[in-house]
This record gives C-alpha cells, sequence and structure tokens, in this order.
C-alpha cells in the first residue's frame, strides 16, 4: 500500500513539473473535441421542478385534437410559419424556465443581481441565461438529449467544426501571467486510438486557411495554477455543424476558463450569444423532426429566449439582441501546423482564387 | 468592411478565375458525344438523346424524357414503385400520407378541388398490345389492364414539366439522401466506363469517380504517354491502376508508368486519386495547382451576371451583387410524392416558408433574382422567366407588374434578405427537412465538408 502510495505521489510530483515546464517552444495547441451548452442538471431534474417542456408533436396534438377535419394549410404549415417567422409575443403554451439557484458559467458582467445564478462551487454572479431557457428541455440535457447526441458527434466528426486555439509566449503551463490565445480552424482528422472512437493527444492539425481565415481570432490571457483565463473575444464565430447544415454560432464578449494539462484542456467557454444566431443555427440543422425528438419547440424557445436576452441592445429598439451563455469544452493536444507561416505552399493551395470572406 | 457590390465586383473576378479552372478541367471534359454511353438495345420507337445538364437520357419518339419513381425509404415509411409495381394512377389523393414527421396522417391536403392525379403529372409510359420486352426492357399491366414500358422493371414515365424534346425538367439525377422526398429520376444508358469507376451528376458536372466514389484527377503536365507525376508526387497522388488485362476503348487508355504497372488515361490524361481527400467526390485536390477534377460533362454556363462567392464551407454560386442563389425544393406529404417547387405546382408550401403565407413578406425575405434588361438565357438550364411575385405562378412578360427573373431547371431562383455580405449563407437548409422537402438550399459549386454540390 505504501508502496502504491509512493508511486502515486512521485506521479503527482511528476505531473507538476511537467505542467510548471515550458512547452517546447512556448507553445502548445489544443483541437476541440466536445462543445455544448452547459447545463446543470441534477439526477432527479430538481432544477425543473415543472417538468420538461412539450415538443412540437405535443403542442400540435394540443392546437389540433382532430386535423383531419381541418387542411395541411391549417395545421402544419401554421405551425412551420411560425417556426420560421418567429415572434417574440406571449403565446398560450406554458414554458418551463430553470428554477435552479445553481448554474455553470462565469460572471461575465462583474455583477452579482439578482437574477444571477450560484455556482456550485459556491461562486456567486454566474450569468447563463441560455441555461435558463433551454435546461427543461429535454433534447439540451445530456447524455439522451438529441441536441447532446447530435452535437457530442459533429464536434469530432465533422471537419467544419475543427476549432482550436494555440497558446504562444507559454513560460508554464501551471502559472504564466501574460500569453497570447489565437484561435483557428483546422482542416484535418482527430486522431484517434484503434477503436476510432477515443481521440488521443499527438495528432497534428493544419490551420485552415482556405475556408477558415474569417475564423481567426487573437487574444491574450493568463495562467493561474494551471487555469487559462483569457480576454473577451468580441465576437467569436464558431462553425457549427451538427445536422449538415453549415452554421455558426456568433458569441460576443467571448472568453475561455480552462484547466490545462499535457494532454487536453477542459473547462468553459462564456460569452454572450447572438440570439437569432442561436435560433436559426437550431432549427436549420433540426428542422421540426429532430426537434420533436427532443420536445424541443422551436415557437416556444425563440419568446424564451427573446424574454431572457440580457445583452446588447440595439440602439434603435432598446431589445437585447445577445444572451448570456457558457459552453462545456473539451480538449485534446494537438500540434497546430500554419503553413502560412513558413512560407512553403498551402498544401489546400492558393491557387484557387477566392473572394468574400 | 467593403460593401456588397465591392464584393460582388472581387467575387466575379473569382467567378473568372473559376471559369479559368474549368478550362483546365476542360481538357478532361467535354460536351457529351456517342462514345459517353453504353449503346443497350431500345424497343422501337425509343431514343437516347443528350442533355445538357444530365447526359443521355432515353426518351419517347417525341423526344419526351422518360423517368422512373425508385422506391425510397423516408423516415417513417416509404413511396415510390418498387420494382415491377406501377403506383402512380389517376385517381387524386386527398389526405396527408404522415411521412412528414413529426406531423400525422390523415390530414386533408392544400387546394384538393384542384389537386392533380399523380398520371396527371407523369403520364404512364404505355406500351401496345404487340410491345415485346427488349433487353432490359420489360413490359408491366397496370391495374387497368394497360400495358407500362419498364426498364431495369421500374415502370417509367413521361413529365408535363417537359416541354420540348430533350428538356429534362422533371426530375435529375442529382443524389437524393434519406431525408430528401421520393423523387423521379431521369433515366438513361449507363455510361461507357471500364469496371472500378462511376459518375456523378454534381451542380458543376458530371464527375468521374471511383467506384468507391472517390475523385478522380489529372495533371496538367501529363500526357496520355508520359506522366509528370513522380517520386514525392506519389506521396500525394495514388495512381488509378489498370489491371493486366485491361484493354483500350473509347475515350479509354492506358499508360504503362513501370514494368507491369498500368494507369488509367481519360480523354489523354492519366488519372489519380488525392491521398488527402476526406470525403467522396471531394474536390479538395484540385486547390494544388495544374491538378483539377475530372468530368464527363461540364454543367451549362451560369448567367454571364453571376458570381461565385468563398464561404465557410465552400464556394457558392451568387447573383451580381454577390448573394447566395437559393434554389426552392419541395415534395408533398402524399404518398405520391408530387413535387411542389415549380411556378404551376401549388405555392401555399412555399407561400408558407418564405413569408407565413404572406407574399409580401416572402418577396422581401427572399427576393426573385431579377434579370437585368438585355440579360438573355444562356441556355435551357437557365432561363430567363416571367413570375407574378404575388402569386408565384407563371407570367406573360408583358402583364403588368410580371417579373423577369431567373430561373434554374424552369423553377426560380432566390436570394436571402438575412445575407448581408457575399459568403454569408443563412438561409441554406430553411423550411422543413433541412430544406430538402419545403425549403431552400445554397446553390453549392464546391463544398469540402457537406456534398452539397451532390
Amino acid at each position: 500500500m505504501r508502496a502504491v502510495v509512493a508511486l502515486g505521489a512521485a506521479l503527482c510530483l511528476v505531473a507538476a513539473r511537467a505542467a510548471a515546464e515550458a512547452p517546447p517552444g512556448n507553445t502548445i495547441g489544443y483541437v476541440f473535441t466536445d462543445l455544448f451548452w452547459s447545463v446543470y442538471q441534477t439526477d432527479g431534474a430538481e432544477e425543473c421542478p415543472q417538468g420538461f417542456n412539450d415538443g412540437p408533436r405535443e403542442q400540435f396534438a394540443a392546437r389540433f385534437p382532430a386535423p383531419e377535419k381541418l387542411s395541411v394549410e391549417e395545421t402544419r404549415l401554421a405551425m412551420e410559419a411560425a417556426t420560421w417567422h418567429p415572434s417574440g409575443a406571449p403565446h398560450d403554451f406554458a414554458f418551463h424556465e430553470i428554477e435552479s439557484t445553481y448554474a455553470y458559467g462565469l460572471d461575465l458582467d462583474g455583477e452579482s443581481g439578482p437574477n444571477d445564478f450560484r455556482h456550485p462551487d459556491g461562486s456567486p454572479g454566474i450569468d447563463n441565461e441560455i441555461y435558463r431557457a433551454v435546461g427543461c428541455i429535454i433534447g439540451f440535457r445530456g447524455p439522451d438529449g438529441v441536441e447532446y447526441i447530435f452535437q457530442s458527434k459533429a464536434i469530432k466528426d465533422e471537419a467544419y467544426n475543427r476549432m482550436m486555439i494555440n497558446l504562444t509566449g507559454v513560460d508554464s503551463l501551471e502559472n504564466d501571467d501574460s500569453i497570447t490565445v489565437t484561435v483557428y480552424r483546422g482542416r484535418d482528422e482527430l486522431l484517434t486510438d484503434a477503436t476510432g472512437e477515443a481521440i488521443m493527444p499527438g495528432g497534428t492539425q493544419r490551420v485552415d486557411r482556405r475556408w477558415g481565415e474569417s475564423l481567426i481570432r487573437h487574444t491574450r490571457g493568463r495562467i493561474e495554477d494551471g487555469v487559462l483565463i483569457t480576454e473577451p473575444i468580441d465576437g467569436l464565430v464558431i462553425p457549427w455543424q451538427n445536422l449538415q447544415v453549415p452554421s455558426v454560432q456568433r458569441i460576443r464578449g467571448a472568453r475561455f476558463e480552462l484547466r490545462l494539462g499535457q494532454d487536453g484542456a477542459e473547462g468553459l467557454l462564456a460569452g454572450y450569444a447572438d440570439v437569432d444566431t442561436f435560433y436559426y443555427q437550431l432549427i436549420r440543422n433540426d428542422s421540426t423532426h429532430h426537434l420533436a425528438n427532443g420536445q424541443i419547440s422551436a415557437i416556444s424557445l425563440y419568446k424564451a429566449l427573446r424574454r431572457l436576452a440580457d445583452a446588447y441592445p440595439d440602439p434603435e429598439t432598446g431589445e437585447h439582441t445577445a444572451i448570456s451563455t457558457a459552453l462545456d469544452v473539451r480538449m485534446t493536444r494537438v500540434h497546430i501546423v500554419d503553413e502560412a507561416d513558413d512560407g512553403r505552399d498551402d498544401p489546400g493551395g492558393s491557387a484557387f482564387p477566392v473572394s468574400g470572406r | 468592411m467593403r460593401s456588397l457590390s465591392e464584393r460582388g465586383a472581387a467575387g466575379y473576378r473569382a467567378f473568372l478565375f473559376l471559369l479559368a479552372g474549368f478550362a483546365a478541367a476542360m481538357s478532361v471534359a467535354g460536351p457529351a458525344s456517342a462514345g459517353d454511353w453504353r449503346e443497350v438495345p431500345l424497343p422501337p420507337g425509343f431514343q437516347v438523346i443528350v442533355n445538357e445538364l444530365e447526359g443521355p437520357v432515353f426518351a419517347d419518339a417525341e423526344g419526351r424524357t422518360l423517368y422512373e419513381w425508385p422506391q425510397h425509404v423516408l423516415r417513417n415509411g416509404y413511396s415510390g414503385e418498387a420494382p415491377g409495381i406501377p403506383g402512380c394512377y389517376g385517381e387524386p389523393t386527398t389526405v396527408t400520407a404522415g411521412l412528414m414527421s413529426p406531423y400525422p396522417a390523415g390530414i386533408p391536403l392544400p387546394e384538393r378541388d384542384r389537386r392533380p392525379a399523380c398520371t396527371a403529372l407523369w403520364p404512364p409510359v404505355l406500351a401496345s398490345e404487340q410491345a415485346e420486352p427488349v433487353g432490359d426492357w420489360s413490359v408491366l399491366e397496370r391495374r387497368d389492364g394497360s400495358r407500362q414500358w419498364a426498364y431495369q422493371e421500374q415502370p417509367l414515365y413521361t413529365s408535363v414539366r417537359d416541354r420540348r424534346p430533350g428538356d429534362v425538367l422533371g426530375g435529375t439525377r442529382r443524389r437524393y439522401r434519406r431525408d430528401d422526398p421520393a423523387y423521379r429520376v431521369p433515366v438513361g444508358p449507363p455510361p461507357a466506363l471500364p469496371p472500378g469507376f462511376a459518375v456523378k451528376a454534381t451542380s458543376v458536372g458530371r464527375m468521374l469517380t471511383t467506384a468507391s466514389n472517390d475523385a478522380l484527377y489529372a495533371f496538367a503536365e501529363d500526357t496520355a504517354d508520359s506522366t509528370a507525376c513522380r517520386g514525392d508526387c506519389l506521396q500525394r497522388w495514388a495512381p488509378a491502376t489498370a489491371p493486366a488485362l485491361a484493354a483500350a476503348q473509347g475515350d479509354w487508355s492506358l499508360l504503362e508508368r513501370s514494368p507491369g504497372v498500368r494507369q488509367w488515361v481519360f480523354r489523354g490524361k492519366p488519372l489519380y486519386t488525392h491521398r488527402l481527400d476526406r470525403h467522396s467526390w471531394s474536390r479538395q485536390g484540385s486547390d494544388v495547382p495544374g491538378w483539377s477534377n475530372v468530368f464527363l460533362q461540364p454543367a451549362p454556363a451560369v448567367p454571364a451576371s453571376f458570381t461565385v462567392q468563398s464561404t465557410l464551407a465552400g464556394n457558392v454560386l451568387a447573383d451580381s451583387a454577390g448573394r447566395t442563389i437559393y434554389v426552392y425544393q419541395c415534395a408533398d406529404d402524399s404518398q405520391d410524392q408530387l413535387a411542389c417547387d415549380h411556378s404551376d405546382d401549388t405555392q401555399v408550401y412555399r407561400l408558407a416558408i418564405c413569408g407565413a403565407g404572406d407574399p409580401q413578406r416572402c418577396l422581401a425575405h427572399w427576393p426573385y433574382v431579377r434579370a437585368a434588361a438585355g440579360e438573355e438565357s444562356p441556355n435551357r438550364t437557365w432561363t430567363i422567366v416571367a413570375i407574378d411575385p404575388l402569386s408565384g405562378r407563371f407570367a406573360a412578360e408583358d402583364d403588368p407588374g410580371a417579373l423577369r427573373v431567373w430561373a434554374y431547371r424552369d423553377r426560380p431562383v432566390y436570394t436571402f434578405e438575412r445575407d448581408k455580405q457575399p459568403g454569408d449563407v443563412h438561409g441554406g437548409g430553411i423550411g422543413e427537412w433541412r430544406g430538402m422537402r419545403n425549403g431552400l438550399r445554397a446553390f453549392w459549386l464546391r463544398d469540402d465538408y457537406m456534398q452539397g454540390i451532390l
């Protein structure tokens, strides 16, 4: 037993020394392998005392108990029209918001108000109104919710979603008061073990300068006790294709809080999601069929998002255009190759001229 | 930030480059010719016609393209015809089939009093009493005792959308998937290919691939008798090797790269696959200078005023100001799976998606792509049509308020008001089933992520 304890202590010491050392070239890169809206959920769903929300199937049945006496225009197309031309006005279905003190996320505005959550670790002032909106929708809850399942799969399988961060000027993974953080999109498959399922550290990712140049962002950060804390990035665009429709999420004031390791990183990406972008990304990829499987009423959700939006007021109407959020992030260490840096030809090539973004 | 028109001009320049890129590919691609397909026996009165988009198709004596309606499994049911069993008849269906999950079956369909029967849109190709099977052609008996031609056991139809001999407006060979409707598909002779190769219809032409759907490429510096791709080049490019007994035929010949190693050559260019391609039907290898995909037949030219714009996922076709072009797709939730994407079809589906039933909102959200004065249709695929903007129906050109708009395969195309700058594609997937069954799809010319060109 003592030998085991001694071995464990030795390993911890090795790990601590490794973290304290500078990575090769003072640079370390990580690729996203998990990214999903952070939902604090208890086993008994105590945060949803009213139960879970109804979806399109249940709302259709309630609204049209005898559809055979109506028409396609009066039923299905009426619901589709309301989905694709949403309104923030109240409607006749109850919507269950989260009723919990706790949420994951960050204090984005530096204030602790009555609408803020408390982090399970006790930290006050957590801003996460998307959680308030989606937390009682089955489709957004892990591990069985349809959004959770599809996004968890797509983030690994779809190269369109291949986001990564590169940290440069790193003197130590334990403490460094100033590093540079660059966000890129990669263009390669993830390195896996022989099963093809487990993502392995040590793979290589080429920076996507063919289609993804407009996604590149730079910010500064610091590492405190092994945790990376970045300054906000205003206008982070995250490619988000979970059901074959290439789309994006736009996060304003985006910041990372990640525990760094030699093989990976884990933590939160928080900021303010653009409401319309969030909504249309969801419904364009899912359509009503998949929304129904997750009991996600787009019509009801849009009203909640509009009601709970809490940032970036429209200068003309005063209506908030963005909503606070946090995403759970897991990353695996990769070697990032930016062929634009060293003068070599991009294997993707620049021979094919492009324009636009 | 540059203005839309400035960005559009940049896009146009890119488009000229694109055409130049295509021209390089044209050394391998060209208009379809008699050698492009395999000769098959035809019953008397039938012929093969080459369409500029679909390639060779079967047609009847009047030049009407023949279509089949293969069975297609949808999410919660299936539609189409099983081999040997006609399923398209003269009684209009009146209620939904429940194929449009999550909506139930049995809901009365729109415009029931005017709803056409399946055979009103898809007249069966009837056979005379004396007709005899020939090759893959056979004769089936319909419920009323009439006889119908079939090819490879699939009942054959013509389309009322085809107005001129050689039109293929009723359907396309472009790939469709589980969430697409059960489409009608033009039927034609098989392409003349050695074993191990295939042809895929895409938005940019009929692409040559391996039988396992890997894109094939040609190198500009190669000739039929020599290759410049040796040594390090082969780390990226894999020659399409031929078996020892393979024989040259038609457009196909062979190059002996080294003793005992033979490579397929198509129209004078040795063929390769690209080892870094991530997915089937890829065009990623064409980014490498000198290399191009191989097409049996290029797609017809797009209107000269259109541009190509780069997006996060690839290149889209755009209007002169750089706004992404969208095509509306629709089939109803009947067992007949009748299309609703044409201006002669009911417009209630389109109006629901584009404007919640309000034509003015549709015009604001999804404006038609107007043809400028003096612009003319470049071919039969891209045409200028007159549209009544409120009804969405075709109009006479001199009708008051009629718009001259661009149409692809006789269907008007649109831009999306939420696309604010070139390269925006915020409208793709809007509508039911990610835009596949009642909605809008971006006109992709190249995508590296979701096979949108298929």
